[in-house]
């Protein structure tokens, strides 16, 4: 815990919503093994992929309130859960500390708002690299009752985990993931026991920002997700992005008639996982509520 | 860098003829083929300075031509015409014609930042991507797109709903917007276990940020602001 001080926990609207067991699951596995975060309980949107292409400086203020937000309650990190928020707070602190005038105007806007100006002085880290640099991998091992030996899983990291490196610092310390061949995930998993395949598609994009106004291509794009999963033999596909887990999990259904039924798999998130293979079960982890019914392959664990 | 002309001249076409008589001989081989030439004028320096004078475009200058981000592009796999290098190149240049021949691939851009990542020179690729379509778009050259609709519904949306963002809300507003959305088979797929959970108590009452009214004032203040990259 001291790795990051005191940290804010950012959870985003997609956690709020069809996200609700990541963000569960994640309380749970953070408890199990004694770590302490504090949410940000009057949080706002953090404009995702979309506000920042239609206007400058809305796609900054709203990540802006949310790291003044953390500040005042003293946190030194501030954790997403989700990766499209882990990128908009970087490239607004990215932003913000390359242009001091803009930094400026954003403060007077942040104070106009009633919040404190903003100081630069939060590190963002993701939830993945959250357990991994505070417990780690031995840790996770030690609280474990229910191993998932034998448990294929292909862990996707989605697009923004560690990109790009110069919002999310990725590549120039060992606290943070390697960007293109991240690796934090697949450790956490071996940790549980499980098998982790082989799998090219970790950061392969799910068509996100596209998934309404582009249909037919974020479609193509998380076939192609799942067909490398499967293709090394995955029974389950495990996520650390709602945005992705709840494209492909909604488009499962079209993506099975268009592109064969073979690759239909289940999701679920990384926390879900760990959570079960803490022993809660799964109304607890909320492994019901995900719509790929992820417990077909996680039974015989029970 | 080569220092663009201000004029080009550009093959728009061949005619080519199945039969050539001049002087009584008929003509084969490749002399029955004329090109038609045409001279594309209307090179626009300001481009390069306006996109480079904001935020998001500031980065424009660095780039080298590499190809690095087009040659591991998402969307290029879909779309042959969609090549970020190209449009970096046709922007500098100033070449709006050329951009707006390509404006059904300029939108495309799925933000996935394998681009912004990898550029050797440091240059934000996926930013400046949107800040040559959000030109091309503030200077009504494209028409718009169903990306930029979207983000607009997703804007709105946050205003509206105080703050945040509910996939119900925002799947709501893309249907109106006619975006093909879940179909009934998928939205029966869906209740059954969102019900089991007790999920969807949560999806029907999306919460909202305390004294939104007055954040929301600033916001729309601050997004009549002009900024500059300093």
């Amino acid at each position: 815990m001291s790795t990051y001080g005191k940290v804010a926990f950012y959870p985003g609207c997609a956690l709020d919503g069809l996200g609700k067991p990541y963000e569960v699951s994640l309380k749970l596995a953070a408890q199990d093994l004694g770590l302490e975060y504090e949410k940000i309980e009057d949080y706002n949107c953090c404009g995702a992929l979309e506000v920042k292409n239609v206007n400058t400086m809305a796609g900054l203020l709203l990540p802006a309130r949310n790291l003044s937000l953390a500040r005042s309650m003293g946190a030194n990190a501030i954790m997403s859960a989700c990766p499209g928020c882990h990128y908009s707070l970087s490239r607004t602190q990215y932003f913000m500390t390359r242009y001091p005038k803009l930094s400026a105007k954003v403060n007077a806007y942040l104070e106009k708002m009633g919040e404190k100006p903003y100081d630069e002085q939060l590190l963002m880290i993701h939830a993945v690299e959250f357990f991994y640099n505070t417990v780690g991998p031995e840790g996770i091992k030690a609280k474990v009752k229910r191993p998932l030996t034998g448990l294929k899983v292909a862990p996707y990291y989605g697009c923004l985990y560690a990109r790009p490196k110069a919002y999310t610092l990725t590549g120039y310390m060992r606290m943070k993931d390697d960007p293109e061949r991240p690796f934090f995930m697949d450790e956490l998993l071996k940790a549980l026991g499980a098998e982790v395949v082989p799998f090219e598609a970790k950061t392969m994009c799910c068509g996100g920002p596209h998934v309404y106004s582009d249909a037919e291509t974020s479609l193509h794009l998380e076939a192609r997700i799942l067909k490398e999963a499967k293709r090394n033999g995955a029974e389950i596909l495990v996520t650390d992005c709602p945005l992705g887990h709840v494209a492909i999990e909604s488009n499962m259904n079209k993506i099975a008639s268009k592109y064969g039924e073979d690759l239909r798999m289940p999701l679920a998130y990384f926390t879900q996982l760990l959570a079960f293979a803490f022993g809660h079960g799964p109304d607890e982890t909320l492994l019901t509520a995900n719509l790929t019914n992820p417990m077909s392959v996680l039974k015989r664990y029970l | 860098m080569p220092i663009p002309e201000l004029e080009k001249p550009i093959i728009k076409g061949l005619i080519q003829k199945d039969k050539v008589v001049i002087d009584g001989l008929e003509l084969d081989g490749t002399w029955n083929a004329f090109m038609i030439e045409r001279t594309q004028t209307g090179y626009d320096p300001s481009v390069w300075d306006e996109i480079a004078n904001t935020v998001e475009g500031n980065t424009i200058s660095l780039c080298w031509q590499c190809g690095t981000c087009t040659s591991g592009c998402t969307m290029r796999e879909y779309d042959p015409k969609y090549s970020p290098r190209r449009f970096i190149d046709l922007a500098r240049k100033g070449d709006k014609q050329s951009l707006m021949e390509l404006q059904d691939s300029l939108w495309r851009c799925v933000s996935c930042q394998k681009c912004t990542h990898r550029c050797p020179k440091g240059v934000l690729v996926e930013e400046v991507v949107h800040a040559i379509h959000n030109y091309m778009l503030k200077h009504g050259l494209v028409k718009k797109d169903p990306g930029t609709v979207f983000d607009e519904i997703f804007l709105e949306a946050v205003m509206k709903n105080g703050g945040r963002i509910s996939e119900l809300v925002l799947g709501g507003a893309s249907a109106k917007a006619g975006f093909v959305t879940l179909s009934i088979r998928d939205l029966i797929a869906m209740s059954g276990p969102l019900l089991r959970s007790g999920l969807i108590k949560d999806l029907m009452k999306p919460s909202k940020v305390k004294n939104w009214d007055r954040i929301k004032k600033v916001l729309e203040e601050a997004m009549n602001e002009e900024v500059t990259p300093e």
